[in-house]
Order: C-alpha cells, then structure tokens, then sequence
C-alpha cells in the first residue's frame, strides 16, 4: 500500500502545486478576491451548487453541472486511455487527436446514412468509430514496425493529415450536411435520432451513455492489462521488448495490437463526442482533447484508472471553467491548471529531490539519497 | 505570367522566414540530441512577448524580447531534460499546452478576445535598383527577417558541417559518450544547443506578430510549429534542407492562397484541405521511404547519464 501511495503522490502533490500556482496567477492579474471566487465559481459548476441546494434551489442545480462535467471526464477518459495504453507497450501515442477526428467523422457518417433500429445503430456508430480510429493509429503502428518510423513524428504528421483532410475538405466539402429550409449548417449531416447516445437521466441533465461506456471501458483496460496474457505480454514489450522476444512474446503483433486499441478508444471518444453532445461533426471539433489525453494519461502515472480519476477531477475542472467567464477568466483556464500540472509532473524529480533535501538537512540524517532517474518520467 | 510568379515569390518570401527560424531552431536542438517538440509553444510565448513589448518600445527590440521569451520557455526545456533527465517529448508537449492555455489566458485578461492592440510592424526595405527588374523585383520590399532567413541556413550549414563547434554539436547528438571522453561537456554543449533553438523559434513567433501580422492574435501560431518539424525532418535534420523544405511549403501554402482568390475552378479538382495535407504527407512518405536508414540524430531523445553506455 505505502508503494501505491508513493506512486500516486508525486501526481497529486502536481496537481495541487498547479493550482496554487493558477490561483497566484489570476490574484497576480486580477485581486485575491477574484481569484478564490474564480475558484469556488470552477467547483460549483463542476460538482453542482451545493449551497444553494441545500438553500432548497431545485435538484437540476447539481444534476446539470454533473452532467456536463460527466460528459467532459468521459472524452478526458478515452483520450487519456488511448495515451496510456500505448505508453504500457512503450509508444507515445500523440496522435490521439487525429485518431478521434477520424472516430468522431466515422461516427457521423454512421449516424446520418445507416437506417437502422437504435438497439443497432448506436452500436454501429461506436463500432465505426472504433475501426476508424485504430486504422488511423495502425497506420503509425506499421510504420514503426516495419519502416522504423519513429511514431512521435509520424503521429503528430497523421494528427495534421486528419486535420486537413476531414476539418478543411470532407466536412466542408463531400460531406457537407445539406441546408434545410434556409438554415445555413456547418459541420455534416445531422445524425438520426436512432444513433444519438440515449440521456440517463431525461431533461435533468446532458448526462449520457458515454459517461458509463468510458468507466466500462477504462475497467476493461485496466482488466485486459492486469489480467490477461496478452495484456501481461503487452506490457512486457513496453518494459522491454528484446528481452520480451526472447521470452517469446510476439512483439510485432502486441505493439499493432495495443495501437490499434489506443486508436479504437480515442476513435470512440470522437464517437461520444458526436453521438452524445454534436449530433453532427461540427465544424472542427472544438477542444483538442486527443493532446489532453496526453496530460491525463502522465497525470494519471500511466494506469489505467489513474487516468480515469485523472479525468474525473480535470471533467470537474473544465466543466466548471465555464462558470468563471462570469468573473473575467477565460474559460480555458483550468487548461492552463493542466498544463502546468503535467509540467510538474514531468519535473517531479526536481521538486522531490528538493523535499529530500530539506527532509535531509535538519536532523544528523543520512544523506540525502542520489535520485534514481529510473523512477522519473513514465517509459516512453 | 510573370506578375504572377511575382505575386507568388513575393507572398512565399513574406510568409517563409518564421517557418525557417523554427526549423532551424528545431534543428540545432534536434542535432543535439534534444527532441524540439516544444517548438509550438515557444513559438508562441515569442509572438505573444514580442507583440506585448512592442506596444512599450521600437519593434526591433521588442522582437528581441519574443526571442528571449523563446529561450526562457527552451531554459524549462533544458532544466527538465538535461538537468534532471525528464523525459523530453513529455516535457515538451507540457510547454506546448502551458503556452497554448497561458497565452490565451493573459490575452484575454489582459487586452480581450480581440489579441492584443495593432503595433508597428517591422519596416520594409527596398533594394534600389531590384524593384523594376521582373520575378527578381520580388526579392525587394521585405523586412529585415526575411534576408536574415535567407541566409541564416547557409551560417548554420556551416557551422554544423565545418567547424569544430559544430563537430562537437552534432556528436553530442550522435554518440555523447565521445564527447564526454574528449573531456567536452555533454551538458554544456546541449544547453547551447537548446537555448539557440529557443531564440530562433521565439524569433519565428516574433516574425509572425511583428512582421505578418501586426498583433498577437489568438491561434498563433496554429500548428506552424509543427509544421517546422516537418520541415526538419523533411530536410533530413540539415539547416538547409529544412530550409529547402520550409521554403517549399511555404510555397505551396502562397500557390493555395492564391489558387483560393484567383482560380477557385482548380480547387474543385483539388480540394484545398488536400494542399493543407500535403506537407505532412511528403514528411511521411520520405520517411517510410527512408525507413531505418532515417537521418535523426542517434542519441535523439536519449538523456545524457555518465554511467550508461
């Protein structure tokens, strides 16, 4: 348990150094004043208004916030995974942008050209969006594999490729939603009713089948990781893949595999996107939560359901970042708490290294221990 | 014919040279042995410092301040990965997302949605005597950068291939090892190396806001820094191959301008968003192509420890 402790608490002490830092920043700009109100506004809208319910304010003050911070956790969540699942067989998967581009375009495509009866259509949907995305990223897959193209590059060339094709081509041009009625639309066709991700809880909220569908997925993950064969053989080859061909792990096919289901998840996180809150590809898909999934995975040391809880409190965040604009702060704000917070986590040995030190300095202790940079940054 | 070669030349030589510093500075990193993914973000932190100072001072200077703030956001860059051997490409894609909220952030709190008020942009200089001679005549009219970025890459070409400065910048991204047993710093050397390559991205983002434009506008500089990875790779990780290849994309971004305004009849056959890919598919065919004979560094993204081998 103390191990686990020590895993999760550089990630934790980052994130709250980040907020430390941002609360600084806003008092620095603004008042310290505005700042905590800033604050207090984030949690609110993240986690619903707690005061004024229990003022007596109608239940829809908690379940709309929750809502939307669930369907913020839930793209965090798959993009996240996406990240982490590369990183467990030992690639940096920076295309999870391109691979939800091309799930959420597949996603739409589905949706508004298929007939088909709901209990099919969604599952159609999700599962186009899946295949979209793992070909995507099984393109950076075999390129590494067999033309030793190393897949930072060669994931953030496709990131751009998808950019281009689907946001300045497909979706203005061939697959263009038709305007009805005079109304100009911008994005595609919007999807039918069938393949929209059912709500949960009716006018309450825009909390949807995604929220759960994520959690479903990052269990799995962590299953298939922790318990299985392939997923053990999986993350042998990220620890070391000489040594995992020697043990005879086939290591070609763990390294396409677990690309591919790095592109399903991120494709399935365009999916959500589309079928649960667009109802279209619109016209670019607004946040880049494919290189947030990046932050969240690292955040979220690398596990599976680090990055879940990862997710989780950054939905929270983001979410409730809309609420600040009410106080003058850019709604991007808690993008920025996440930024820093992966920046300190990357330099976590810097400032654990300090702590050792002052640790080390008062007492007639040992000295303080060499850092070991083994345990840094999470294997890439 | 020649008006629009002209028209062409004129626009690919106005846009290129912010595309060229941060190739170049990518480069210099890169062959050092620490990955530049964080180009984006310095590019950024420049334009955006370089904008805000010219409101207070002549733009020269101020775009001597975008550089300074490209190094600074580089100095994290070097603390994180050569100091305490982070990860690289991580510590890299964090500044991106850092610049990408912050900028935004200060922008709005500061001056609002709009970027920031319109400065001074750099003055142009006409060449006497070039101005009237057809095609050529488009070499006139551009702003210091623009001569800088045409000459920059040869400077650099040659420091890297033949002199012993360069030697040693390119061994340390090659077998750091070796330098070490020559008694040269590993560390040293990689800390020039990264700092060059942050004034010369923060230099590109000040071009853009200085000379481009004439304000820090928000997107800026909207995934140009990745394009200058490409760039480099493109140019097989040389200062005038990555030159070669900024100075061909930026072409072919002029030609797509210009296709848009002057015949949009051509773009039906092509889609624009194919152009837009373009780049990015020749990086990626090249390198399939030259699959593991590829020409990045050895040590590329490797931390220098004593003890390894």
């Amino acid at each position: 348990m103390a191990e686990r402790l020590k895993a999760i608490l550089p990630s934790v002490l980052s994130v709250l150094l980040a907020l430390a830092v941002c609360w600084a920043l806003i008092a620095f700009t603004m008042t310290s004043g505005t700042a905590t109100d800033a604050y207090l506004q984030m949690l609110w809208g993240g986690i619903g208004n707690w005061p004024s319910f229990l003022d007596g304010a109608a239940a829809t003050v908690l379940t709309r916030p929750l809502g939307e911070s669930a369907m913020k956790a839930a793209l965090l969540t798959l993009t996240g995974l996406s990240v982490a699942v590369a990183f467990k067989v030992g690639l940096f998967n920076i295309g999870a942008q391109g691979q939800m581009i091309l799930g959420a375009l597949a996603a739409a495509v589905v949706g508004a050209q298929l007939s088909l009866p709901s209990a099919l259509h969604v599952p159609a949907a999700l599962l186009g969006a899946a295949l979209a995305g793992a070909a995507w990223a099984g393109l950076a897959a075999l390129l590494k594999l067999y033309r030793g193209v190393h897949e930072v590059i060669s994931t953030i060339m496709l990131n751009w490729v998808a950019v281009s094709l689907v946001d300045n081509w497909l979706v203005i041009g061939p697959l263009r939603g038709v305007a009805e009625a005079g109304q100009s639309i911008t994005g595609t066709a919007e999807i039918q009713a069938t393949a929209v991700l059912p709500r949960l809880l009716g006018d309450l909220s825009r909390l949807n089948l995604g929220f759960p569908l994520a959690l479903l997925l990052a269990l799995a993950v962590w299953a298939w990781l922790a318990r299985t064969r392939p997923g053990f053989e999986t993350r042998a080859v990220g620890l070391g893949a000489e040594a995992a061909r020697a043990a005879g792990v086939p290591v070609a096919r763990r390294t396409g595999v677990a690309m591919a289901l790095a592109g399903a998840l991120a494709g399935l996180a365009g999916a959500v996107l589309v079928l649960g809150t667009e109802g279209r590809y619109p016209g670019t898909l607004g946040a880049p939560y494919g290189f947030d999934g990046i932050a969240i995975a690292l955040i979220g040391n690398n596990h599976p359901l680090g990055a879940t809880v990862a997710a989780l409190f950054f939905g929270v965040l983001r979410a409730g970042g809309t609420r600040m604009q009410l106080l003058g702060v850019h709604k991007s704000f808690p993008e920025l708490i996440q930024g820093l917070a992966l920046l300190f986590v990357a330099g976590r040995m810097v400032w654990l290294a300090v702590l050792r030190r002052r640790q080390a300095s008062p007492g007639s202790g040992p000295a303080p221990a060499a850092v070991t940079p083994s345990t840094e940054a999470p294997r890439v | 014919m020649s008006d629009v070669l002209h028209a062409l030349l004129f626009s690919t030589l106005d846009a290129a040279p912010a595309l060229v510093f941060a190739a170049l500075g990518a480069v210099l990193s890169e062959r050092a042995g620490v990955v530049a993914v964080g180009v984006e973000g310095m590019m950024r932190v420049g334009a955006f410092c370089a904008a805000v100072a010219a409101l207070a001072m002549p733009t020269p200077l101020a775009v001597g301040v975008g550089m300074l703030a490209g190094a600074a956001l580089a100095a994290v860059h070097g603390f994180l990965t050569i100091r305490w051997r982070s990860d690289q490409v991580v510590s890299g894609i964090a500044l991106n997302l850092v610049a990408l909220a912050g900028g935004t952030f200060l922008l709005e709190s500061l001056y609002g949605p709009n970027g920031t008020p319109p400065i001074q942009q750099l003055s142009r200089w006409e060449l006497p005597g070039l101005a009237s001679v057809p095609v050529l005549g488009a070499l006139s009219g551009h702003s210091a950068p623009t001569y800088l970025a045409l000459v920059l890459p040869f400077a650099f070409q040659f420091l890297l291939a033949r002199t012993p400065l360069g030697l040693r910048l390119r061994a340390v991204g090659d077998k750091p090892h070796a330098v070490a047993t020559l008694g040269l710093s590993v560390a040293g050397l990689r800390w020039g190396a990264v700092l060059g390559g942050g004034l010369l991205a923060g230099l590109g983002g000040a071009v853009l806001s200085t000379a481009v434009l004439d304000r820090f506008e928000q997107h800026t500089p909207a995934g140009l820094g990745f394009m200058a990875l490409a760039a480099m790779v493109f140019g097989r990780w040389t200062p005038v191959g990555a030159f070669l290849a900024a100075a061909f994309f930026a072409f072919g971004n002029a030609l797509r301008i210009g296709l848009v305004s002057s015949a949009p009849g051509l773009l039906e056959l092509v889609p624009q968003g194919v152009l837009l890919a373009l780049p990015y598919m020749l990086t990626l065919t090249l390198l399939t192509l030259q699959g593991q004979r590829s020409s990045a560094p050895a040590a590329l993204g490797t931390p220098y420890e004593q003890e390894s081998r």
